[in-house]
């Protein structure tokens, strides 16, 4: 295609350009130090300030280069986010299963056909195996269920 | 000699039952990930992680191994059966493995890859053993300055030689390194980039970044890639199986050039066995009296690459153990199990955890041992595995990720840190951004700051005292000259398309 400039590294560059701009001055709140005495802002200043260059090294020739947009699969990205978040949430306040559950729920939407029979199947499976291997097994403290909400 | 008392003590070490144990979940493991496109060792090295917080140190790193010398066996199984590589070192077998598997030979070219990969290792892990303790003793001599310049040079190798453009290479080198100074400062106790969250303070978890990037990361990238299970068509028997004496002789060369690619480039930090597969390939179509044979069915097209990369896979141990530079990914990550558990990685571990290095080594016997026992009789069983869905798989997998990283210090913060990178992996992946050199550079970081305000100190921050030592210098010329190496390529690329370009036009 023409016209199209090589996003990859432009979106990549620039977010490298904004994030070592602000991790070198952030680093600058700590003491600097000198060369003989390097204080805990000296080297992440100079990482910072290397992150940048880089960041337009790769900018600065993608500019001028044809390439491709990049194309994400937004169902399987927010489906994956949603359990994952999901699971953080519940399992200190519901429990083992119940956090399962959802994780396993959520996950199943990243597909674009979710088999709604194999995926009540696999949580319950999964719940059964977790609270075995992990509760009982490896006895880490999460309780199965959390009755008192 | 001294290197059989060492031995000795090894296995007494390997052969403990709980590391016995260990060992053959790890080898197991490996080569159930192996067998399985969409998961890697990465991954799953990632995911049990936590595990070493319960289990005794060599118990743990001799599992971690074994997870990634098994996926070097499981690979090809995939590749040879369905023509998809369960691994990245394993897509070479697909050229000519799966020819191979649709002229009814499957069972040999199973066979053979199993044999490849035991002469490869063995061979591997001969060098790994004689050339480890030689390489400790020299690296003992070394000052500060010289182990910040050699860390230097390991990460500007990772991030040059490893596939991709160098600048992302390197840029994500440079990033993981910010990310490695989040916690307390060592030396003055400053918490730098922690926002007053607790949690921060002992740094990024290792962890959680591992998990996020290799683990949340593939898992949404491979959801749409992977699809229902495909069934193998074939039934492999053990009658199957029998090579002729054909086979057995036009591969013994192959196999032994391959070894040595494979020993050479699993050694260089950032090469690693996928290149030196690729590599031996390459060679094998060079030297080969008949090329056109190649991608047809070829039997050394299957076992060069094969022994290639799992020499590579044994030899990559070397500059870990024995210098404390990870040369892959992996490695970094046996390197972050071995901090996690307080030992200090570098020169000094051969000497003052003897029975961690050497059982370390001895297990890498048995394990291969193991893997032949697993693959061979075995091979129906992870056949049949093929057929098992990704649907069922990534919600254990995430599951499994959850679960893991909550128990490591039972914070559900934690969960959210493995989200976060989870998404900063899938965004890299997106910008084809490599995340191996990150998380070396987030391993190496912390220590190359200590060693550079080490030498600045003794120096009398004179910074010409990288010049002044010779070891020192020495590195940082060979990091100049890939530096430089790297800059002809890049230039001579752009030219390239440039003219691809002008010619296209009109």
């Amino acid at each position: 295609m023409k016209g199209t400039r090589d996003y990859h590294d432009i979106i990549g560059g620039t977010l490298m350009i904004a994030g070592g701009a602000w991790f070198s001055l952030y680093a600058l709140n700590y003491n600097l130090g000198t060369l003989r005495r390097m204080g805990p802002a000296y080297f992440p200043l100079g990482i910072g300030v290397l992150v940048v260059l880089f960041g337009l090294l790769l900018v600065l020739p993608a500019l001028r280069r044809p390439g491709g947009v990049p194309r994400p699969e937004l169902r399987p990205f927010l489906a994956i986010c949603a359990a994952v978040l999901a699971f953080a949430l519940a399992v200190e306040r519901a429990g083992l299963v119940p956090a399962t559950l959802v994780l396993t729920a959520l996950a199943a939407w990243a597909e674009r056909a979710p088999d709604l029979r194999l995926t009540a199947i696999l949580g319950l499976a999964l719940s059964a195996r977790a609270v075995l291997v992990f509760t009982q097994g490896l006895g880490i403290p999460i309780p199965a269920i959390r009755w008192s909400l | 000699m001294d290197i059989f008392a060492n031995l000795a003590l090894g296995f007494g070490e390997a052969f403990a039952p709980q590391t016995l144990l260990y060992c053959f979940i790890g080898v197991f493991l490996g080569t159930f990930i192996g067998v399985l496109p969409g998961i890697g060792a990465l991954a799953t090295i990632s995911m049990l992680l936590p595990l070493t917080f319960y289990v005794p140190p060599t118990a743990a790193l001799v599992m971690l191994a074994g997870i990634y010398y098994g996926a070097q066996y499981g690979g090809s199984t995939a590749s040879i059966l369905l023509n998809l590589p369960g691994t990245p070192s394993a897509a070479v077998a697909c050229l000519d493995g799966y020819p191979m598997g649709q002229q009814g030979r499957a069972g040999v070219a199973l066979l053979m890859t199993t044999y490849a990969s035991f002469i490869g290792s063995s061979l591997g892990i001969i060098i790994l053993t004689a050339f480890s303790p030689l390489l400790a003793d020299v690296a003992l001599s070394f000052g500060p300055a010289d182990y910040f310049a050699m860390m230097l040079l390991g990460l500007v190798a990772a991030a040059t030689l490893a596939q991709g453009s160098p600048v992302k290479g390197i840029a994500m080198v440079l990033v993981g390194l910010a990310l490695g100074m989040v916690g307390t400062d060592v030396q003055t106790g400053q918490q730098r980039f922690t926002f007053d969250i607790p949690q921060l303070a002992d740094g990024i978890s290792l962890v959680a970044l591992a998990m996020g990037l290799f683990g949340v990361a593939e898992v949404i990238a491979s959801i749409n890639r992977m699809g229902a299970g495909q069934k193998a068509k074939e039934k492999i028997t053990l009658r199957s199986m029998v090579p002729t004496a054909r086979d057995m002789m036009a591969s013994t060369l192959p196999m032994l050039r391959g070894t040595g690619i494979g020993a050479v480039f699993g050694a260089l930090p950032g090469a690693g066995a996928t290149i030196a597969s690729f590599m031996s390939y390459a060679i094998e179509k060079k030297v080969a009296r008949d090329p056109s044979r190649f991608g047809k069915g070829a039997i050394e097209g299957v076992t060069a690459p094969e022994s290639a990369n799992n020499a590579a896979a044994q030899t990559a141990f070397i500059p870990t153990l024995t210098l404390g530079i990870p040369g892959d990914a992996v490695m970094a990550l046996m390197l972050g199990a071995m901090i996690i558990q307080g030992i200090q990685p570098g020169p000094h571990l051969v000497t003052e955890h003897p029975e961690l290095f050497w059982g370390l080594i001895a297990s890498f016997w048995i394990g291969n041992i193991m893997l032949v026992i697993l693959n061979l009789p075995l091979i129906g069983i992870w056949v049949k595995m093929l057929s098992i869905p990704y649907r069922i798989l990534y919600p254990a997998i995430l599951l499994f990720i959850c679960i893991g990283i909550y128990s490591v210090n039972n914070s559900a913060f934690d969960i959210l840190l493995v989200l976060i990178f989870g998404i900063v992996g899938y965004v890299m992946m997106l910008l084809r951004f490599e995340p191996a050199p990150l998380i070396l550079g987030f391993i190496l970081g912390p220590l190359m700051e200590e060693h550079l305000r080490r030498a600045m100190l003794l120096s009398r921050g004179d910074p010409a005292v990288f010049l002044e030592r010779p070891i020192s210098a020495g590195f940082l010329a060979v990091t100049f000259a890939l530096l430089a190496w790297a800059l002809v390529g890049l230039v001579r690329q752009q030219r390239a398309q440039r003219r691809a370009m002008v010619e296209a036009g009109p």
